[in-house]
């Protein structure tokens, strides 16, 4: 029964609006100190090299990579991130955006190690990896009704779920907290916020570098769910796709970004002749947005309507609900 | 607070039931009865990934044009009856894979044609064959794609079949020994191009001045080609598509470069004359396609095309509609629509005469087949003696 | 091949001036980065292969042509995605950047389903005519393009300067709200300045055309990302600047070909941007303020 249920196009329809997501958030953050950054591509493409050179070269196990291609993308934030941090606005958006196209470009042309625009072929596939353990600890997903592909992206389906939800429980969680206010201070204006005290370095870099992590961490979560990554990959364009998640769903709350991620994501497949013309519909969201709804879809507000409205129908169907919403 | 987290979950936990709701649709119909009885034709849905909608669609148009060319000639025949399940992947790799996912999840779908771009089968390849059923790739020429796996072939010449037969024979015609290379290095197609013909230039012993790279979207390549020009080599290897290719010859031209130029498979369109002029005389292209063949098959070929989608049929459409035909042999041979029975007798193809010429696979799924070497002289593509 | 090379280089680097002046002049204005200005240029280029190689008609028509309709681009861009976002509340200064990415966006893709993806080569006779000084050729329109560049610069220095339109221009890039309270029509100023710096995009996606003969969708990306390492290189809002910072980059880049690796080429606009950001953020040209860097 299961067997029939569970098509993996639609499981890997998901898995990209999880990866989507991440991004998604990786942005949120990084505004979410008022800073702008067009080299989340960059930071994404660092993380999927580390963390498929780490594991084709030294046959770590995908998860050492993962976390690798985060931690380095996170250093090369930092690293980004101090010097670029008296630039505001405007300037920070163009050195990161020229930072992106460097970062491409690198991998284009170290060819010894990135092999060019030929892109690096066999990484080991999260999914498949789980499936070769499984099999070898003497599970066969045939024992559930299960094939082999169903089986594995469910798998990673359910990875990629619980990394979101936990990331999106920590980062509301950090919103509360003292680190969120100093962020909202700063986008509010960000010579109050150091009159008062605040230590603006840290935390414009600390959001800068905790937007590189996640990027870089989606791009290795990329890397090993498509098991082949290219410079292309990687280029402008994907920045501007990421950032059009979130400013299309929301930039000022965190559901925001997984509101555009995922519905951003769907769009094209549900509406397979949308398809053609997705590029023109994202540049007409990001000029009406700015124009009539600069804060998203999704805000404060939107979601207060919502608390309201599911604590006096609590007990009715949920399901429809939300359905209408995306 | 708390609230907004389990919001969070159900949005996601909604849209999973959506998801599933609507895939326990489409494979619920799935059911045996479509496989061919014993005495009928066999009938069998085969899968087409292919780049229909973005900046390449042309491709994926000629492409499916030539399979549903040989589509009708094939079911009219009666050996076999097949359906197309088209699929657009916009050129983009996850796009091919979640619909490569859609194809492979339907148990009625015996094979899979396409997708359009190495890239993409880069990508597609590993799944098709880890979950047994065939693809065949007809324009994806990048080395490396047939050795993916069991389950993965192609018709579409690589460049280490092309490059080096048009090479051999321009090195002969014009006493070679120093080559300058010319490459778009953003590109896989481009830089799988310029790997084969570095080696096949190392091979031959040839001198290579220069190594030089461009960029997509750029549009002055003055200077690349100054330092060229300079160096004065015999030959000029240029790994470029047509687009970046013509206008590299239109610039050379002008500056006083009437070296010959040799390109890879992307260079090979008649696009180039369209765009370069006289400039693109002296282009030397290797091609399993020749319009202008004097067999009757091809020419049959090329008037029934024109005919139905008013346009020549250009290399894309010609690979494509050999494929097509390759694999109604290979289901005629396997007797049932069955996934492993269809590699069987499609690994098995031997010596299938098509409008590219005598066809047949190796050990890997890689062609074995003679291209042509064409010139472009006076404004059109002509056989290279 | 030097003597070659500079000529190319000038001849890239002149195109690079002519892109650059149009940014510059919108973000004195301004203060806001057009990201729709490279795909404006693109546009400008295939009007002149419609008019000339399409429709047969003289290159002067082209001109007008191109001029006119990077022109109404321009007025377009100002109404639809720069002045309903102007004086709003709570607009933060990130949405013109923004939106104006959400502009170029829609032309790049425009232009992919009006003309298709591929190079259109654009024919003219007049591109043909060449000089031959020693060993080195040089090409008519190569000379045109450098003093188009010179004189649009020295054009906007006076009419900046002198002029009294160029006058309320400036004074509205100091302060908008004074402006407009000294009787400039501040509305009008700024529609008329996205409106020339439009134009000027168009007549460089001609003068491409002509020198290079080939216009595609993609090079308004590669154009408006160079334009920018220019403004930011010759600092923003600085004329001279930008000519010079147009100039460097264009010899920078082909000397980056000639006697390095070609692979590295658009790296150059690039490095420049990051490094210049961070050391000298007011530009090589720009005078040192609080406010540069912020």
């Amino acid at each position: 029964m299961l067997g029939e249920i569970l098509n993996p196009y639609y499981l890997q329809v998901a898995a990209f609006i999880m990866i989507n997501i991440i991004l998604a958030i990786s942005i949120y953050i990084t505004l979410s100190s008022g800073q702008l950054s067009l080299g989340s591509a960059g930071f994404m493409g660092i993380g999927a090299y580390t963390s498929a050179l780490l594991t084709i070269h030294f046959e770590l196990p995908i998860i050492v990579g993962i976390l690798a291609g985060a931690v380095v993308a996170g250093i090369i934030g930092i690293l980004i991130g101090i010097p670029a941090l008296r630039l505001q606005g405007v300037y920070l958006a163009i050195a990161t955006l020229g930072f992106g196209e460097v970062v491409r470009i690198i991998f284009v042309n170290w060819e010894s190690v990135t092999r060019g625009s030929i892109g690096l072929s066999g990484i080991p596939h999260m999914g498949r990896e789980l499936l070769r353990f499984f099999k070898d600890i003497g599970f066969d997903p045939d024992m559930i009704g299960l094939k082999n592909n169903q089986f594995i992206y469910l798998l990673v389906l359910l990875i990629l779920v619980l990394i979101n939800i936990i990331l999106i429980w920590f980062f509301t969680r950090q919103n509360k907290s003292r680190i969120g206010r100093a962020f909202a201070a700063i986008k509010m204006d960000e010579k109050a916020a150091e009159a008062m005290g605040l230590n603006i370095t840290y935390y414009k870099v600390l959001s800068f570098a905790q937007g590189a992590v996640l990027a870089g961490f989606a791009g290795a979560l990329y890397a090993h769910v498509l098991a082949y990554i290219s410079p292309a990959d990687f280029a402008y364009h994907r920045a501007i796709e990421i950032l059009i998640f979130s400013v299309f769903g929301g930039s000022e709350v965190i559901l925001g970004a997984v509101f555009g991620a995922t519905f951003l994501t769907l769009l094209p497949e549900a509406l397979r002749f949308i398809s053609e013309y997705r590029y023109m519909i994202y540049g007409a969201i990001l000029v009406l947005m700015m124009a009539f709804r600069p804060q998203g879809i999704i805000d404060a507000s939107v979601l207060n309507w919502f608390k309201k409205n599911l604590k006096s129908k609590r007990g009715t169907n949920h399901g429809t609900r939300i359905n209408k919403n995306n | 607070m708390r609230r907004v987290i389990k919001k969070s979950y159900l949005v996601i936990t909604a849209l999973m039931l959506v998801l599933l709701a609507a895939c326990g649709e489409g494979s619920g119909s799935g059911s045996a009865d479509s496989k061919g009885s014993s005495d009928g034709p066999v009938s069998a849905k085969i899968g087409v990934i292919s780049y229909l909608t973005g900046p390449g669609a042309a491709y994926g148009e000629a492409i499916t044009n030539g399979f549903n060319l040989a589509l009708e000639e094939v079911n009219e025949k009666g050996d076999v009856n097949i359906e197309l399940v088209v699929e657009d992947s916009a050129g983009k790799q996850e796009q091919a894979l979640t619909v490569s996912q859609k194809l492979m999840s339907d148990d009625e779908i015996v094979a899979i044609l396409g997708p359009t771009l190495s890239t993409e089968m880069n990508v597609v390849a590993p799944e098709a064959d880890i979950n047994g059923i065939s693809i065949l790739g007809t324009s994806t020429t990048a080395a490396g794609i047939p050795q993916i796996g069991d389950y993965v072939f192609r018709n579409s010449i690589p460049e280490s079949l092309a490059i080096p037969a048009a090479l051999e024979k321009a090195v002969a015609a014009y006493d070679v020994k120093k080559v300058a290379i010319l490459y778009g290095n953003d590109d896989l197609f481009t830089q799988s191009g310029f790997d084969t013909m570095k080696k096949v230039a190392e091979d031959m012993n040839l001198e290579i001045v220069t190594i030089e790279t461009f960029q997509k979207g750029q549009s002055d390549y003055n200077a690349q080609l100054t330092k060229i020009k300079d160096l004065q080599p015999d030959l000029i290897l240029a790994s470029a598509l047509y687009n970046e290719g013509a206008v590299i010859m239109g610039q050379a031209r002008k500056m006083g470069i009437d070296t010959p130029f040799l390109g890879g498979n992307g260079f090979n369109s008649p696009k180039v004359i369209e765009i370069a002029g006289e400039a693109a005389d002296g282009l030397i292209v290797a091609t399993p396609w020749f319009a202008e063949k004097e067999n009757s098959k091809v020419q049959a070929f090329v008037e029934k095309y024109k005919a139905k989608y008013g346009m020549a049929p250009d290399q894309f459409a010609a690979q494509a509609y050999d494929a097509l035909y390759i694999y109604a042999e290979a289901l005629k041979n396997a007797g049932e629509a069955d996934r492993d029975a269809f590699r069987d007798s499609l690994a098995e193809i031997k010596g299938l005469e098509g409008i590219l010429g005598e066809f047949s696979f190796d050990k890997d799924g890689d062609v074995i087949m003679d291209p042509t070497v064409l010139i472009i002289k006076d404004g059109k593509f002509q056989i290279f003696e | 091949m030097l003597i070659e090379q500079l000529i190319n280089g000038i001849t890239l680097g002149s195109i690079y001036a002519i892109v650059a002046l149009g940014f510059t002049l919108v973000f004195g204005v301004l203060g806001i980065i057009n990201m729709a200005h490279g795909e404006i240029f693109m546009i400008g280029a295939f009007i002149g292969v419609v008019t000339t190689s399409v429709l047969g008609l003289p290159l002067w028509i082209a001109f007008i042509a191109a001029i006119g309709v990077t022109a109404a681009l321009g007025y377009l861009l100002e109404r639809i995605a720069l002045r309903p976002l102007r004086g709003k509340q709570g607009v933060s200064h990130l949405a013109p950047l923004i939106s104006t990415i959400g502009v170029s966006i829609i032309l790049e893709n425009l232009s992919h389903h009006l003309f298709g993806a591929g190079n259109q080569p654009f024919r003219n006779a007049f591109a043909d005519i060449q000089f031959q000084i020693g060993s080195i050729t040089v090409y008519l329109v190569q000379i045109l393009i450098f003093v188009i560049s010179i004189a649009l610069m020295l054009t906007l220095s006076f009419w900046l300067s002198k002029t009294k339109a160029g006058k309320a221009l400036r004074a509205t890039a100091e302060n908008l709200e004074t402006a407009s309270l000294l009787g400039v029509n501040t509305k009008r100023t700024i529609t008329t300045t996205v409106i020339i710096a439009s134009a000027m995009g168009g007549i460089a996606g001609i003068l491409v055309g002509m020198a290079f003969n080939s216009v595609n969708p993609q090079m308004g990306l590669s154009m408006g990302l160079k334009g920018l390492a220019i403004i930011i290189l010759g600092g923003m809002g600085n004329v001279k600047g930008a000519m010079a910072g147009g100039l460097l980059l264009g010899v920078a880049e082909t000397g980056i070909v000639a006697y390095g690796d070609s692979g590295y080429r658009d790296a150059v606009a690039f490095i420049t941007i990051i490094f210049i950001l961070l050391l000298r953020p007011q530009g090589l040209f720009g005078k040192k303020t609080a406010e540069a860097g912020r």
